[in-house]
């Protein structure tokens, strides 16, 4: 099979992870690059080459069109995009103007004949479908799906269209407090069982004890604006494998248990002994966290 | 008179679906909801057609027959008009065939404006239909809208990313996708629940709109996901001695 894959993603880092996917699955690949500096930390990304696309602007969506036309006088069967914001409309759009099959989010894909198979997340990650889509075929893929590729790619420029119609008036970086449960290994979820903001200090008392971050169920953050929208754990916020989740204070609805589930261990303190969360859970006391909260704390410390 | 459409998608509860042992999927027991996300889809129209009332805020679904028991809903909460568009083969729609259908619809209804899409539904979170549809509609779009203001006949947006935060101008008509986070939708009054049964309502065959039905993206299977849990429930009346033997247990795992 002489595929063609074509691999977009909005970092380097996250690019080579694609080419490495790609390199499995297709018998050529090619990486864009949407700026000179993109495509110059991508020299050893393993591609056939890096196409810098000449003529690329911000929002990077715009460059849907391009792209497309691109694609398809290339020939291209697949295309893998990393699965962020911009990632999923550019990848979504492209499927729409080559009137191409798309799949979301795939936590695997194998070719299968004349196109793909696929395996993806439904109702918050509570089933798994198995989807098969002809070539081309538009996917995008979350972070760790792919092995990041090495090897010299040389780089071509290649000019596209731009779609002009949206008109990026200002960009601001955001301002984020630098926690980063992505990477912690111990994560302590907060919910709507605290009464207070003030009480949240029994969870950052137990959190300090075992070296924990501390994230959150969606209402923390949206609803209480108690906490950043970088503690949000869930199907529409943050996906984390930690070693160990401990969740305080939360039902556990399907949204919140679809961030949780690459955890290695859940333990969950919930007061309701009909608490979705104990379904998710490894260990679990029912019982009021204000009385649990501080004889943990008291227990990591020791250990 | 502009015309906002929120577009959603009528799903089946997820709390209600349940996996068998053997990782089965029964689906038959789930009822229907308005997809979580689309309720913000709704909101925004409302909101606009509240701040701005030369807007009418209309519903936009498609889906099977059982689709129009969604209509109720949409319209008690803002909605004016519920529009729904069938098909037998709904059911094996995907986000190519669903954004078809819906820009057909949208070219039926005059004077449309604006568009708004949720992010993605809750049962596939997909988020390909609101990008697919501006296409569809050769419409400019714009997703991961946190806020937005009409100024004539242009649309300021504030898009959140994962790094920045956007302000793009788009001129209508347009398609605009929300965040749940900017448009936290309202609950329904008893008033607006009785209002709702008085609204007109319109039904289009998609047969009627010359679309395509059929998905290119096929399911070849549907299982359970297997999350394997010990389930230890720590059942000490000394609060003192659970919090010991979980501390306990979390290092004996070695993850404490």
């Amino acid at each position: 099979m002489m595929s063609v894959a074509f691999i977009c993603a909005d970092s380097p880092a996250a690019s080579i992870e694609l080419v490495g996917l790609g390199n499995m699955l297709a018998a050529e690949t090619h990486c864009l690059a949407f700026t000179p500096a993109d495509a110059e930390a991508l020299n050893d990304c393993g591609a056939n080459s890096v196409v810098l696309l000449e003529g690329a602007e911000r929002p990077i969506e715009g460059n849907a069109v391009g792209i497309a036309a691109l694609l398809k006088e290339r020939l291209a069967d697949l295309f893998l995009v990393g699965a962020t914001a911009q990632g999923r409309d550019l990848a979504a759009r492209v499927a729409a103007y080559l009137d191409c099959a798309m799949a979301s989010d795939v936590s695997s894909v194998d070719i299968a004949g004349d196109g793909v198979v696929v395996t993806r997340n439904l109702y918050g990650g509570t089933v798994v479908e198995e989807v098969a889509l002809p070539f081309p075929a538009v996917l995008t893929v979350p972070a760790g799906v792919g092995e990041p590729a090495s090897g010299e790619a040389p780089v071509e420029a290649v000019a596209v269209e731009w779609d002009n119609r949206v008109e990026l008036v200002d960009e601001q970086p955001i301002q984020k407090t630098g926690i980063n449960l992505k990477e912690a290994t111990v994560v302590l979820g907060v919910g709507m069982g605290f009464k207070q903001k003030d009480d949240l200090a029994l969870a950052e008392e137990v959190a300090e004890a075992m070296g924990a971050g501390i994230g959150c169920s969606r209402a923390l953050v949206e609803e209480r604006h108690w906490l950043a929208p970088e503690q949000y754990i869930g199907l529409s916020g943050l996906s984390i494998t930690p070693d160990l989740y401990i969740a305080v204070g939360i039902s556990g609805q399907v949204q919140h248990v679809a961030g949780i589930r690459g955890a290695k261990v859940i333990a969950a303190i919930n007061a309701d002994t009909n608490a979705p969360i104990f379904n998710a859970a490894d260990y679990a006391i029912i019982g009021d966290l204000y009385e649990v909260l501080p004889q943990l704390a008291k227990a990591v410390r020791a250990l | 008179m502009p015309i906002a459409v929120a577009c959603y998608k009528w799903v089946l509860d997820e709390d209600e679906i349940r996996i068998g042992n053997d990782l089965s999927v029964d689906l038959e027991k789930a009822h229907g909801k308005i997809s979580l996300f689309d309720r913000s889809a709704i909101e925004a129209a409302t909101r606009l057609a509240e701040s701005h009332a030369e807007f009418t805020p209309v519903a936009l679904t498609y889906g099977t027959d059982d689709t129009e028991k969604s209509l109720k809903d949409a319209l008690s909460r803002g909605l004016e008009v519920g529009y729904w568009v069938t098909s037998p083969d709904a059911a094996e729609s995907d986000g190519r065939a669903t954004a078809k259908a819906l820009a057909a619809a949208i070219a039926r209804i005059d004077d449309v404006a604006l568009v708004f899409c949720a992010e993605g539904a809750s049962d596939t979170y997909a988020r390909q239909v609101g990008p697919r549809l501006g296409v569809e509609l050769g419409w400019p779009l714009v997703t991961s809208v946190l806020s937005f203001e009409v100024d004539g006949d242009s649309v300021v947006a504030t898009r959140k990313l994962e790094d920045t935060v956007q302000t793009v101008r788009v001129k209508c008509p347009a398609v605009i996708c929300v965040l749940q986070e900017g448009f936290e939708p309202r609950a329904a009054g008893l008033k607006a629940i009785m209002a709702a049964n008085k609204k007109p309502k319109e039904h289009i065959e998609l047969a009627d709109l010359g679309v395509d039905a059929a998905g290119l993206s096929k399911r070849v299977a549907l299982k359970g996901f297997s999350m394997e849990r010990k389930h230890i429930v720590i059942a000490e009346e000394d609060v003192g001695l659970a919090a010991r033997e979980l501390a306990g247990a979390l290092r004996k795992e070695g993850v404490l």
